[in-house]
C-alpha cells in the first residue's frame, strides 16, 4: 500500500455504507460528511467531496431536524415498500446544512403535508431513513 | 481533428409487447437498419449494444449473439450500460470510434424487454438505476424522483397540473401517427386529468409506460460513404455529461445539471445556438421531465417551458415541435432503445419518412436522452448536409 498523503485529510472510507444504514436503524444515528473546505454537508456515503472534490470529508454528527424540501405521496411503492403506500418520500434541508432522502409513513396524502413545514428524524428498526412531523 | 460522422441508417421495430427475445429483435432491427443504409453487415467494424436490463431475460453478453445473428461473429462488441441513456452512450461511443478513424462503421443497436415483469418487479427494477441504499432504501421509486423534481418546479415556478397534461396530450397526439409507437392513440386533458395518481402530483397520463422495444443505428465515416442512398443524419455533435448522483446531494431540483452541461458543450462542438434548431427529441420520461429538459437546454427560460407547451408552442405544427415522434411518453421508454430510437425519429424527420408526423422543417435536430434521475446525460445535435 502506497502511503497516504498526509494533506489530503482523513480517509473517509473509514465509513462504509452499511454503517450508514445501520447507523440509523439499529445504532440510531443519522450518519453524515462535512467538507472541511466548502463545508458541503451529506449523508451519502463517499470519499471525495462531490462539491468541491476535496478528499476532506469528515464525520458530522447530523441532528435529522429540518424543513421539507420536496415531496410526493407515493401510492405505487417498489418491494421494499409494498406494505407501507401511500407514504409520503421526502427531500428534507437539515438546519444544519445538507438534504436527506427519507420517509413519512404516517403522511398518506397531498394535503397532510407541504414544502417549508418542520420535520424531525426518527430512529427506527424499520427501512430507511424516517421522518416525522415536528 | 474528428472525421464527420454521419448516421446512414436506422431502424426501429414497433415499441410496447414483444413475443420475441430481446436478442431477436435487436438483431432484426440491426439488419434493417444496416440495409436501410445500403451497407451489408460484414462493412460493421464494431457493434455498440445497449440492454441495461439484459439479465431481466436471463441474458447477458448479448453483442456476440446479435453478430452471430447478422453473420459477422468476428466483429467486436461490447455492451454499453447508462441506465436509460443506454443507447445514447453507445451512440457516442461509436461516434469516438469512427470520427477517431478506428472504424469507418459501427452498429449501434438498444434493446430492452420488461413485459413479462409484473408491475411490482418492474417498478423494483427502475429503483435499482437510482443510488439504492441512499434513495431507494429510504421510499423513492423513479416516479417517485421525478415527483419530487415536479414538486419543486411547481412550488417555485408555478407551473400546473394542466401544463404537466398539455405535455401528455400533444406525445399522444404525436404519437398516434407513429407506427413504431406504443400508444397510437390520442387522449384528452379530461383523461389526463382523471387518470390515478402514481407518486403526487405526477398521474398515470404523467407516466411513460414499461415498453419493449429495439431500435438500431448504423454511424459512418463520411468520406468513405461518398454516394449514400440515405439522407445522411450529420453528427454535428455528440456530448455526455454526469452529475452528483443523488437528487438529494445537488445544489438544485428544478434542473438536471448533467443536461445543462451536455446542451452547453454539443451547442459548443457543433457552433448553433438553440434558435437554430428545428425541432427535438427530448427525454419526457415523465411529463415535467419535458418541461425541464426544454429550460435546462436553454430553450425556454425557468418556468416558462410550462406555459409554452400549454400555448401549443411545442406542438407539431408549432414554433418549435418537440417530441414528435410522441416521446417516451407515447412512443414507450423501452429503456436501452430510447436513446437510438429519438435519432431513428431523426433520420425519418430528415429523410421524409415521417409520414402524418412530419415536421414543417427538419433540417437541424437535437435528441437529449437522460440516465436515471439526470446523473447521466447525452445531448447529440445534427443536421442534414
Amino acid at each position: 500500500m502506497a502511503e497516504r498523503d498526509p494533506a489530503a485529510g482523513e480517509p473517509s472510507a473509514a465509513h462504509t455504507i452499511r454503517e450508514f444504514t445501520h447507523g440509523y436503524e439499529e445504532e440510531r444515528r443519522l450518519r453524515g460528511f462535512r467538507s472541511a473546505s466548502c463545508g458541503f454537508v451529506t449523508a451519502t456515503w463517499g470519499l471525495v467531496c462531490p462539491r468541491c472534490g476535496r478528499a476532506d470529508l469528515e464525520e458530522a454528527a447530523l441532528s435529522g431536524e429540518g424543513r421539507v424540501a420536496a415531496f410526493t405521496i407515493q401510492t405505487v411503492p417498489s418491494e421494499e415498500f409494498v406494505n407501507d403506500a401511500p407514504y409520503a418520500y421526502v427531500l428534507v434541508d437539515l438546519d444544519e446544512g445538507g438534504r436527506v432522502s427519507g420517509w413519512m409513513p404516517a403522511v398518506r396524502s397531498d394535503g397532510d403535508l407541504a414544502i417549508g413545514d418542520r420535520v424531525r428524524w426518527v430512529p427506527s428498526y424499520k427501512a430507511g431513513v424516517q421522518f416525522e412531523k415536528a | 481533428m474528428p472525421r464527420p460522422v454521419w448516421v446512414l441508417g436506422a431502424a426501429s421495430n414497433r415499441f410496447g409487447k414483444m413475443a420475441e427475445t430481446g436478442r431477436e429483435a435487436a438483431a432484426r432491427v440491426s439488419l434493417e437498419a444496416i440495409r436501410r443504409a445500403g451497407l451489408e453487415p460484414k462493412e460493421i467494424g464494431y457493434t455498440f449494444v445497449s440492454n441495461a436490463f439484459g439479465l431481466a431475460e436471463r441474458q447477458a453478453h448479448v453483442g456476440p449473439l446479435i453478430n452471430t445473428a447478422l453473420g459477422i461473429p468476428e466483429v467486436p462488441s461490447c455492451t454499453i450500460e447508462s441506465a436509460c441513456s443506454s443507447s445514447s452512450a453507445a451512440l457516442h461511443e461509436a461516434y469516438v470510434h469512427v470520427a477517431g478513424g478506428f472504424h469507418d462503421a459501427a452498429l449501434v443497436v438498444g434493446v430492452e424487454k420488461l413485459s413479462h415483469l409484473d408491475t411490482l418487479t418492474a417498478t423494483s427494477y427502475f429503483a435499482i438505476g437510482a443510488d439504492y441504499p441512499f434513495e431507494s432504501h429510504n421510499g423513492a421509486t423513479f416516479p417517485g424522483l421525478y415527483a419530487t423534481i415536479a414538486n419543486a418546479h411547481m412550488h417555485r415556478y408555478g407551473t400546473t397540473s394542466d401544463q404537466l397534461g398539455a405535455v401528455a396530450v400533444k406525445n399522444h397526439a404525436n404519437g398516434a401517427l407513429n407506427p413504431h409507437a406504443h400508444f397510437q392513440k390520442p387522449i384528452s386533458m379530461e383523461t389526463y386529468r382523471s387518470s390515478p395518481v402514481i407518486a403526487s402530483p405526477l398521474r398515470l397520463y404523467d407516466c411513460c409506460p414499461f415498453s419493449d422495444g429495439a431500435a438500431a443505428l448504423v454511424v459512418v465515416a463520411a468520406e468513405k460513404y461518398p454516394n449514400p442512398v440515405t439522407e445522411p443524419v450529420v453528427i454535428r455533435a455528440s456530448a455526455r455529461a454526469g452529475s452528483i448522483a443523488d437528487m438529494h446531494d445537488r445544489p438544485e431540483l428544478t434542473g438536471l445539471p448533467a443536461s445543462q452541461r451536455a446542451g452547453a458543450e454539443a451547442f459548443r462542438q457543433a457552433r448553433l445556438v438553440p434558435a437554430q434548431v428545428d425541432f427535438l427529441e427530448v427525454h419526457d420520461c415523465f411529463t415535467i421531465a419535458e418541461l425541464v429538459a426544454l429550460e435546462d437546454l436553454g430553450f425556454f427560460p425557468r418556468g416558462a417551458a410550462g406555459p409554452a407547451t400549454a400555448e401549443g408552442v411545442t406542438a407539431r405544427d408549432g414554433k418549435l415541435p418537440v417530441n414528435p415522434s410522441g416521446g417516451l411518453k407515447a412512443k414507450g421508454h423501452p429503456v436501452s432503445a430510447t436513446g437510438a430510437s429519438q435519432v431513428v425519429e431523426v433520420f425519418e424527420q430528415f429523410n421524409g419518412l415521417a409520414g402524418r408526423r412530419q415536421v414543417p422543417k427538419a433540417e437541424v435536430a437535437l435528441a437529449h436522452n437522460v440516465g436515471a434521475t439526470g446523473s447521466s446525460a447525452s445531448v447529440h445535435l445534427f443536421s442534414r448536409r
